[in-house]
């Protein structure tokens, strides 16, 4: 199994603002899996994918990436966790304005020593002919492209996307997960994919459903729609 | 990646490029002021002492009444030094500035030429090069000294004139009125016999130390040497030695008379009583051998016989009784002559009793004679308790005002330019945190999302602190090269020549300021950086991807039932604290350096104006040898030259005698030889007043003497002191009719041989006014510098605010809110911010700068008086709104640039 997560539990505040957010998560995802996670706004699902990508810290519980406990790691290993096993896709992409295409991706390009081609991967999400442009001059789209590029170029063992669809439109989104697909398929990552769209749970390989602050439902589909199929995005 | 990163920095730098411009300009402007200021300082400091070294420059300096004789200069030189005649005539020239004339030097205190040579004919003259500029003369100009034509073969300087004050005394030099020549020696005995020379010639010897011997154990040689009165030539000297010095011998030689006249009599008489037993024995002798005599004659006429005992009684009853006429008449002839022996024999008991008496008393006489003298030799002793050495005075090099003056004067500049150059750097180095900060703050998310994709705090710590240090360390390279040129070094050496007399020494670059200039910058950018964006980057990542806001207790001030938009400017003011808190640390700064400038000035015009007006003499006369009777119409006063220390500077403190009804000061003196009326001069150079004790130092007798102040009177010219000329005289163990100053409303008939100077107001006036003159070009640079500062760091630190509200200003002008209104709610708060500010920043950088400026000027011994009236405070107010009023033009431009799309960009 490459991730496991066991009786994860998280809380916020204190007295009166204490609120659980996770109150105990048991899960696990296998290598090269696409997985969503889905839930209604505040149910964890955020909050549970930070602590996998260890942007959090759980207060009790266990999680497995690969073998290796992440649950009390100091920062600093956290960070280089980050560096060699992890990719980030956000809702509001986080490009570095004053950079192009290309440089924002060579950012990441110079954290591992055998990152991907970086042409290849441009060719692959459509960015060569952008790729000297920068994110003021790109769509929302492209910017999107442009940062899943960006987690991708050192070739992460697990993609961690946070709402990657959520400021896109219809075309776009399905464009995006189109890519995340064949990322899937040509390089064998790991995906977690954290969503509000229901259109989505039929494309992965697993879904996990979050209801406050627990797995409310985890399934496995047995048939998956292709992304460009998917209706209601 | 920081191969990448840092195409952004080249690409920030251009979409930042007016603000960093702005920002290097400031640097390079406050590296350029400071490098210049310290490194003229350096150039001076080191310059000069090596001038010094190279030009044999003295270890110091004595004076003597006679020139010392060959065996006294051999004899000392044995012992370890290297003497040089500098005996020097004063000349008055025609346009009444004096001219200092010595033979040319050879070992000590070298001429160091800047054009020409040394006088080698005798109509040939090498002049000073500072009173050359005041009187533009050049070489092969001529001059008329003495009634005689030179021809000015060379210009040039000497080290002993480094400051070329014509005393030592001075506070300041001119050389319009002052200067130095120098000829050949043949030239040199031809002016001092033609006569006329302001005043006599002065033996003055320079000195350098060749082995073990100190300077005091110099002093105390020279000490030991002494003169004859009658090997002096000055005419003066002599009418002076003869009342003063010359009347001891009077007293010495009338008391031993007195002792030789009383022995002589007590030997005499005591002769005289040796002899008194003959002289009775001899008187005895005749009465009885008259006795016999008379016994004979009597006997015949069967008269009995008589003794001394009872010659009368028996005589007279013969005489009464005997019936015989002829033994009554022989009865009679005999007790006649008897009598008249016995009246002999007792007159010479008396008088021989008389004698023994008078020896007695006459041996008394000569111990108290003796006892006389020993007391009178004391008193004596106490009266002229006076030097008698033939040296008259003895300056070491350290304590010698024109020595090394430049060096002196400049070392307070370069302490002040050192600190002033940290405090300007930790100034621009937290506008470019602010500048930093401001930029994190709005990429925040993205740093969060680059820390998500493995990217480590330092290296983006590295990324951020490179543009900032790269700046710094540009701007203040190139500042600092412009510094260390001849627009930087050269043009702030200027006012020190326009003052010292100095070669123009090589510029020097030490390395220190080297280091300080093209490191401190970068270094104290990076440091400040590092600590400033280290806190910036240690939020959590999640805090970083959400743009969280930091709680703050004082940003959630409780501002109560407030107006709205009150309420909006302060919470609009706390938000940009940071900024706000630049704006304000860049007006101290600012204003510091106003304040400094200001107090230049300030003090440069009160001692102008106070020297006038407190100068109430027309003319001073110092007296080298004053005269028995004080010149009809003079005031006379005593006056005595002793030291303080102030702030590292030993500085001449004047003790003067006067009467309590003395015309020409304040200073209402009383008896007492310890009470003291202090000058305002005192009161401020050295922070004392009323009831303090003062204590001077009086280094010639290694002697202090501490007073008690009994009042403060207006006078600002010079370090003066006040007290009763007769309690003075007293202390100092002059007579009661002592002076050497003769204060005067008119000229008096003086003869300059008789002087050390002659001080008039129109000196004192001149003299004031030169401070203005030397120093306005510093006051104009502070001036500018202050402005420049105050504008840069307002215009950048608001231009921050406004960029920081950038979304809140688009998303008000979506609600439809109109440019003016914009302005009242983002610029008017700092209006505020600004008005209140300049109210605290004033008066507190007043205070500060007047705490500092002493320091500043610790080596310049007259009055202080930094204060001025609340129109400057007014006017600097003024300058400060009228100043954030332009910045504020400039802002409302940006304000109407600014666009509601600038919300659709940053919609997240």
């Amino acid at each position: 199994m490459y991730l496991e997560v066991r009786d994860l539990k998280k809380s916020y505040g204190e007295n009166g603002s204490y609120v659980q957010v996770l109150k105990g998560i048991n899960t696990e995802v296998e290598k090269g899996q696409m997985c969503v996670i889905q839930g209604t706004s505040g149910s964890g699902k955020s909050t549970l994918l930070n602590c996998i990508g260890g942007l959090d810290t759980a207060e009790s519980g266990s999680i497995v990436v690969d073998g290796t406990e992440i649950v009390g790691m100091k920062q600093d290993m956290l960070s280089e966790y980050r560096r060699d096993q992890l990719g980030f896709i956000f809702q509001f992409y986080n490009l570095v304005p004053n950079l192009t295409v290309k440089e924002n991706i060579q950012v990441c390009e110079y954290l591992t020593e055998h990152p991907l081609d970086i042409n290849d991967l441009m060719q692959t999400l459509g960015l060569t002919e952008h790729q000297n442009k920068f994110p003021s001059q790109l769509s929302g789209g492209q910017q999107q492209r442009c940062a899943i590029a960006r987690a991708l170029i050192k070739n992460p063992k697990l993609l961690l996307c946070d709402e990657p669809t959520g400021a896109l439109d219809s075309k776009t989104s399905r464009d995006i997960l189109i890519l995340l697909e064949e990322i899937n398929a040509k390089y064998g990552t790991t995906m977690l994919i954290v969503t509000h769209n229901n259109s989505i749970k039929n494309m992965v390989h697993k879904v996990l459903i979050i209801k406050d602050g627990l797995i409310h439902k985890s399934y496995e589909n047995e048939v998956r729609v292709p992304a460009r199929e998917l209706e209601d995005l | 990646m920081q191969k990448v990163l840092r195409k952004r920095i080249l690409r920030d730098l251009k979409e930042n490029l007016f603000r960093y411009l702005a920002l290097s300009a400031l640097i390079i402007f406050v590296m350029y002021l400071v490098v210049s200021i310290v490194g003229a300082a350096d150039t001076i400091i080191i310059g000069s002492k090596k001038q010094a070294r190279k030009n044999q420059l003295e270890d110091g300096q004595f004076g003597v009444f006679v020139p010392l004789t060959d065996t006294e200069t051999e004899k000392l030189e044995k012992k370890g030094v290297k003497l040089e005649k500098q005996f020097y005539l004063d000349f008055g020239m025609e346009d009444h500035s004096t001219l200092r004339v010595y033979q040319n030097r050879e070992e000590i205190d070298l001429i160091a030429l800047e054009e020409g040579k040394l006088a080698q004919a005798e109509d040939e003259i090498v002049l000073e090069k500072r009173y050359c500029e005041e009187k533009d003369l050049h070489v092969g100009d001529s001059i008329t000294l003495a009634d005689a034509t030179y021809k000015i073969v060379g210009i040039g300087s000497t080290p002993d004139y480094d400051a070329p004050l014509k005393q030592t005394s001075d506070t300041n030099a001119d050389s319009s009125i002052f200067g130095t020549a120098f000829v050949t020696a043949d030239t040199y005995d031809m002016l001092r016999k033609s006569g006329k020379s302001e005043k006599t010639e002065e033996y003055v010897y320079a000195y350098r130390l060749t082995g073990n011997l100190t300077n005091a154990q110099l002093k105390e040689e020279l000490k030991k040497l002494e003169f004859t009165a009658e090997d002096v030539k000055d005419t003066y000297f002599r009418e002076y030695w003869d009342q003063t010095m010359g009347k001891k011998d009077d007293l010495e030689n009338g008391i031993n008379d007195l002792v030789d006249g009383a022995n002589e009599l007590r030997d005499g008489l005591s002769e005289l009583r040796d002899y008194s037993d003959d002289l009775n024995d001899g008187a005895d002798e005749i009465f009885d051998a008259y006795l016999d005599e008379a016994n004979k004659a009597l006997k015949a006429y069967g008269i009995q016989e008589v003794t001394a005992d009872n010659f009368e009684t028996v005589l007279n009853n013969y005489v009464n009784q005997s019936n015989n006429p002829g033994a009554r008449m022989v009865a009679r002839g005999a007790r006649m002559q008897l009598q008249e022996l016995k009246s002999y024999v007792d007159g010479t008991k008396e008088y021989t009793d008389g004698v023994g008496e008078a020896a007695d008393g006459s041996e008394e006489l000569a111990d108290g004679v003796r006892e006389l003298k020993d007391h009178t030799d004391d008193i004596i002793d106490d009266i002229f308790d006076v030097d008698v050495s033939n040296m008259t005075y003895f300056l070491v090099a350290g304590d010698n005002p024109r020595v090394l003056g430049a060096a002196g004067d400049q070392e307070i500049n370069k302490i002040g330019g050192l600190i002033a150059g940290v405090i300007l750097m930790v100034l621009f180095t937290y506008v470019i945190s602010v500048f930093v900060v401001h930029g994190i703050e709005q990429e925040s998310s993205v740093i969060g999302a680059l820390y998500a994709l493995g990217v480590t705090a330092g290296d983006l710590m590295l990324h951020y602190i490179t543009l900032p240090v790269v700046v710094s360390a540009v701007s203040s390279v190139i500042g600092g090269l412009i510094g260390f040129s001849k627009w930087g070094i050269g043009l702030q050496m200027q006012d020190c020549f326009g003052y010292f007399s100095l070669q123009v020494p090589a510029f020097e670059y030490t390395p220190y300021l080297i280091v300080y200039t093209f490191v401190m910058p970068a270094l104290t950018a990076a440091i400040v950086n590092c600590l400033v964006i280290r806190k910036k980057l240690s939020r959590p990542v999640l805090s970083m991807l959400r743009k969280e806001q930091k709680a703050s207790r004082i940003r959630d001030l409780n501002l109560g039932n407030m107006g709205f938009i009150a309420r909006f400017r302060i919470r609009q003011m706390l938000r940009e604290m940071r900024s706000a808190f630049a704006v304000i640390f860049g007006m101290f700064v600012s204003m510091l350096i106003v304040m400094m400038g200001l107090d230049i000035y300030v003090m440069c015009q009160n001692v102008n104006i106070e020297n006038k007006a407190d100068t109430k003499f027309s003319y001073m006369y110092t007296y080298k040898y004053p005269t028995e009777e004080v010149p009809e119409g003079g005031e006379e006063a005593f006056g005595k030259t002793l030291k303080k220390e102030r702030l590292g500077y030993n500085l001449d403190v004047t003790l003067l005698g006067i009467h309590d009804d003395n015309p020409y000061f304040d200073a209402k003196v009383e008896d007492g030889k310890n009470k003291i009326i202090i000058s305002t001069a005192v009161a401020q150079k050295y922070n004392v007043s009323e009831g303090d004790v003062f204590v001077l130092n009086d280094e010639e007798t290694d002697t202090k003497y501490a007073f008690d102040i009994v009042g403060i009177a207006q006078y600002s010219s010079s370090l003066y002191i006040f007290m009763d000329i007769d309690s003075m005289r007293e202390l100092f163990n002059e007579s009661s009719d002592y002076y050497n100053i003769v204060f005067s409303d008119k000229a008096l008939s003086i003869p300059s041989g008789r002087l050390y100077a002659t001080t008039t107001k129109e000196d004192v006036e001149e003299a004031s006014g030169i401070f203005i003159k030397m120093m306005r070009p510093m006051i104009y640079m502070l001036l500018v510098c202050s402005v420049i500062i105050f504008c840069v760091v307002m215009y950048l630190m608001m231009k921050v605010m406004i960029d920081r509200s950038s979304f809140n200003i688009s998303l008000i002008k979506i609600f439809g809110y109109r440019t003016k209104e914009i302005g009242k709610l983002y610029l008017r708060g700092n209006f505020y911010l600004v008005a209140a500010g300049a109210l605290l920043c004033i008066p507190l950088a007043k205070v500060c700068m007047d705490a500092i400026y002493p320091m500043l000027v610790a080596n310049v011994g007259s009055s202080m008086n930094l204060t001025f009236g609340w129109e400057l405070y007014a006017g600097i107010y003024v300058a400060v709104i009228l100043l954030y009023l332009f910045i504020n033009q400039l802002l409302v431009g940006r304000l109407k640039k600014m666009v509601p799309a600038e919300v659709l960009k940053n919609r997240e």
